[in-house]
């Protein structure tokens, strides 16, 4: 069997392939907990293809973040400090494995935990739209 | 705050692809239906661990399709975690098994026999062995996931049809040791608080705890408490291994594995000798005893004792970053607070002195009064999703009748003989085999034929290759009752096909004394049966070829009864009605339609339905919220501590010595190695390794290399590492992290491959009191065998 090793390639090509738009908050904060709940981001672009660009079999066992760390650096850090990040709400929860993926996953994703916050959403917009993605604020009573 | 991400991803960053090289997965993927495209949602608990989260299955065209959360649940407030989102994909699982699995021999290929076939030889076996070799020569070892239903009607069927106490279960793998500290330190087991203190606590204690993978839906509590109160709140997180849970940590507090005790003890030192002790409290509620007499004796003894625990001795003894400081700065935090919480769980409980060590941990909720009041409490969690209410009050333990009775009180006997309508005298008096004694047992050549249900012990005992072999052995019979073929599967004689969660109806109780209901939702696969129809015709069949109508009486009350949820209604209304009145567990108002009505169970006490719609009892005995508190009171204090185990009705603080390992690295074996649970699976993996987003989420083991020590043995990330103790080895790919402390080793325990198998490692050495064994330390050695290899995920097919 053929041996790969295609890490860095991937990144490389990953970088040029998935399109989520541009971030603009790439700063570092101080900590975690200053930056939930504060940061506010651009809103996501959706993205006309779905899917993800072609991997090995083998490469489809590496954890998303494993190589979205270099492939989309500001999406995996925002995610890492996020209450998502802490909590380990991993990226397949909401966009799924290689063979259901969803670059832009349904709001009925975030049904599944937060099914409340349906009675919020205004009609015609997305969750995301209001808590940009992939920190997702929200706004302190 | 504990770790920046930018050091935190410092520690993590060695970890490339590399080590992830695979090949074909094993499993197909299907299409699934979108979550909102259901006939109907079904309400119940999730399946995969102990935290309880309350959960709707949406059905469409007869199949399980989606899962979400249920926001009115006070356990999960609607989250899930991703084994809870996902585990339908295990229902309807292309390689369930569907038909019962029978060969005379282990070496023989299994054939599918009929369930009538299978039912007569799982009889004849067990009465053959009981006519041949005594009561004793049969067994029963369940499960902390079985419901309790099944639980209860298996250990009725062995103790009062069978005659023998031969009845354990997993719980004593995890659960044991918190038993045995919540009975000797607060006289009553299972936790006084509950979840809701979370949100009111302003300090917590997570010691021997990676609750942010083994937990994960009860961390985001912890997680939001803090989070939302950065200043006011304060998480000191005590682990030999900086874990995804430090991560909210204000303080991490690094040792060398098994030297908690002298950290515990230190605290205690701080509290009393910087006079942060409740002294009201203590004289109101608490004693202080030492040793196996139980001696009571007084302060000055407890504060003399202590003299060999002060901050600079114990900071010598620990060794990594416990300083004198530390100690002191996490004695005062946890006194001080307004309400201060501990949460541990395998990191304590999995231990040579793990009663002692939940003794500790309680000593200082008594010294400062950190109890019983709003947001404060010493909370033990739960791994398995019905170990508390399944097994720990239902009878699942060798020692242990249903509604928390001991098997060696006499009185406690006659109540349940009395109960089952079944002569006096019939339950034997003494305790069964204890786990590990059990599978001694069958290695000993004691045990003729055995009942593993709902488990896979060849997988999850410690120092698995010694009972494997035992297991194999062409002279005990066993029997397993699984869903998938599993490593225990392997070494089966009769395979026999059960029915899934939702699939059957059944109770499941937290960690938090709640029991949730689960209805049947959906059928099983054709073939497939719910574990409480295979113990009733298996024991109509037992009492047949014994000759004993006491083993039919048994079942009597269950015999005609409709499997999918009249016969689980009539056995829990059994149980909580007949067992569970006037004990501490008292869930007689928990019947299924109070169940049913509510978004989230009830938590015992709950002696009845009106006061069961209220939810139970949040906050154990304290008056005005504990219907027993007032019942029992004698007098006006406002707690009462009326639990079976403790005459004198206090709360005894321990003077417990700090013991080290059972194996501690020496020159031979020189590194100390420790294992876990990691988020994205369940166990064995036989259910989250079918999930395809789960298995590629972590589709291996590996082994976690202190940076350090890494660099001196030229291990580098990806590479294969050979981890070798005193019992057995395992080939792991190295994560190098600094996530254990230098000269520790960590591997997580799910993998199933026979390289990376770590229980084939682990030492079997267990606690004296509680019977658990020491999974989180020994000794071993490590060294550098290759650079990465191609690896394949592998389950059991
Ligand atoms: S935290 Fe436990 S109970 Fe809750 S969804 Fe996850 S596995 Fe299920």
């Amino acid at each position: 069997m053929k041996r790969r090793w295609k890490f860095c390639f991937l990144a490389f090509v990953w970088v040029g392939v998935i399109s989520f738009g541009t971030l603009s908050f790439a700063e570092k904060g101080p900590s975690i907990l200053n930056k939930v709940g504060k940061a506010a981001g651009a809103a996501i672009k959706a993205v006309k293809t779905e899917g993800h660009p072609e991997v090995s079999e083998q490469e489809k066992l590496t954890p998303c973040f494993e190589c979205h760390k270099e492939a989309t650096p500001d999406i995996e850090k925002e995610w890492y400090n996020s209450g998502h990040g802490i909590a380990n709400v991993k990226c397949y929860q909401c966009h799924g494995t290689f063979e259901n993926m969803k670059k832009v996953p349904s709001d009925d994703n975030c049904y599944v935990c937060h099914a409340n916050a349906k009675n919020h959403t205004k009609p015609g917009k997305t969750c995301w739209a209001c808590h940009p993605a992939h920190n997702f604020p929200v706004k302190k009573k | 705050m504990g770790l920046s991400r930018r050091e935190f991803l410092k520690r993590t960053a060695a970890l490339t692809a590399a080590s992830y090289v695979g090949l074909e997965l094993p499993f197909t993927l299907h299409k699934e239906a979108s979550a909102a495209d259901v006939d109907k949602w079904v309400r119940g608990s999730c399946r995969l661990c102990g935290v309880g989260c309350r959960l709707d299955l949406g059905v469409k065209n007869g199949r399980g399709v989606a899962l979400r959360g249920v926001p009115e649940s006070r356990t999960n407030l609607g989250y899930l975690c991703m084994k809870g989102m996902l585990f339908y994909k295990v229902m309807g699982h292309p390689e369930r098994l569907t038909k019962p699995l029978y060969r005379e021999k282990k070496d023989q290929p299994f054939k599918e026999i009929s369930w009538d076939e299978a039912l007569d030889i799982a009889a004849k076996k067990f009465a053959g062995a009981v006519t041949a070799y005594g009561n004793d020569s049969v067994a029963y070892y369940g499960s902390g996931q079985a419901l309790t239903e099944e639980t209860y009607i298996f250990q009725k069927v062995m103790r009062g049809g069978l005659k023998t106490n031969n009845v354990e279960g997993n719980p004593r793998l995890c659960m044991a040791s918190a038993v045995g500290g919540y009975l000797t330190s607060f006289g009553a087991d299972e936790p006084i608080g509950s979840y809701a203190d979370i949100e009111k606590a302003h300090c917590f204690f997570i010691i021997g705890s990676n609750m942010a993978e083994a937990h994960p839906v009860i961390f985001r509590r912890l997680m939001r408490r803090k989070l939302d109160n950065p200043d006011k709140v304060k998480v000191i997180n005590v682990d030999p291994r900086v874990s995804p849970t430090s991560r909210i940590a204000d303080m991490h507090m690094q040792f060398k594995p098994g030297t908690d005790l002298a950290i515990l003890n230190a605290m205690a030192y701080v509290i009393i000798n910087e006079k942060l002790y409740d002294e009201k409290f203590i004289n109101d509620y608490a004693v202080f005893r030492m040793g196996k007499e139980k001696k009571q004796v007084d302060f000055a003894a407890y504060k003399k004792f202590l003299e060999d625990y002060t901050p600079e001795k114990a900071a010598a003894i620990c060794g990594g970053n416990i300083t004198p400081e530390k100690i002191r700065t996490a004695a005062h935090w946890f006194a001080k607070s307004p309400a201060t919480m501990s949460l541990w769980t395998m990191g304590i409980n999995q231990r040579k002195r793990g009663v002692w060590a939940n003794n500790l941990i309680h000593n200082l909720h008594i010294l400062t009064g950190q109890l019983l009041k709003p947001g404060a409490d010493s909370f033990s969690l739960t791994g398995q999703p019905n170990a508390c209410g399944g097994v720990r009050e239902g009878g699942g333990l060798c020692h242990i009748l249903p509604g928390h009775r001991l098997v060696k009180i006499e009185k406690l006997r006659n109540q349940v003989e009395e109960a089952w309508g079944i002569p006096k005298g019939r339950i034997p008096p003494k305790p069964g085999y204890h786990t590990v004694a059990m599978f001694e047992a069958i290695n000993a050549g004691k045990i003729k034929a055995i009942w593993i249900n709902c488990t896979s012990p060849a997988q999850s005992l410690p120092n698995a290759d010694k009972y494997r072999k035992g297991m194999s052995r062409e002279d005990c019979f066993i029997v397993v009752t699984d869903i998938f073929p599993t490593k225990t599967t392997e070494l089966a004689n009769l395979v026999l096909p059960t029915a899934f969660h939702f699939e059957k109806t059944g109770v499941y109780g937290c960690t938090e004394r709640r029991s949730q209901l689960t209805p049947k939702a959906i059928d099983p696969p054709k073939g497939a049966k719910p574990e409480v129809w295979i113990v009733r015709e298996w024991a109509l069949r037992l009492a047949k070829e014994l000759n004993d109508p006491v083993i039919k009486q048994c079942v009597a009350p269950f015999i005609g009864k409709e499997e999918g949820y009249e016969l689980p209604k009539a056995i829990w209304d059994e149980y909580s009605q007949k067992l569970t009145k006037n004990r501490d567990n008292d869930l007689r108002g928990a019947t299924y339609e109070v169940l049913k009505s509510m978004p989230d169970g009830v938590q015992w006490p709950a002696p009845t339905e009106a006061f069961a719609k209220t939810g139970g009892t949040v906050k154990k005995f304290v008056r005005g919220i504990d219907p027993l508190a007032d019942k029992e009171a004698k007098d006006d204090k406002p707690y009462q501590f009326y639990g079976p185990a403790h005459k004198d009705r206090k709360l005894w603080i321990w003077l417990r010595p700090y013991k080290g390992p059972a194996e501690a690295p020496d020159a031979e074996y020189p590194f100390y190695l420790s294992t876990g649970r990691i988020i994205d699976h369940w166990h064995t993996t036989s259910m989250t390794g079918r999930i395809p987003e789960l298995m590629r989420a972590n589709p291996y083991a590996y082994v976690e290399v202190n940076p350090a020590d890494a660099k001196r043995l030229g291990i580098k990330p990806g590479d294969m590492v050979e981890v070798e103790s005193r019992r057995g080895k395992n080939v792991l790919p190295a994560k190098v992290y600094e996530g254990p402390i230098e000269g520790m080793v960590f591997v997580y325990w799910h993998d199933m491959h026979e390289d990376r198998m770590i229980n084939r490692v682990t030492k079997d050495a267990y606690d004296p009191g509680s019977k658990e064994p020491e999974f989180k330390i020994c000794a071993c050695r490590i060294k550098r065998v290759s650079g990465p290899k191609p690896l394949k995920p592998y389950i059991v097919t």
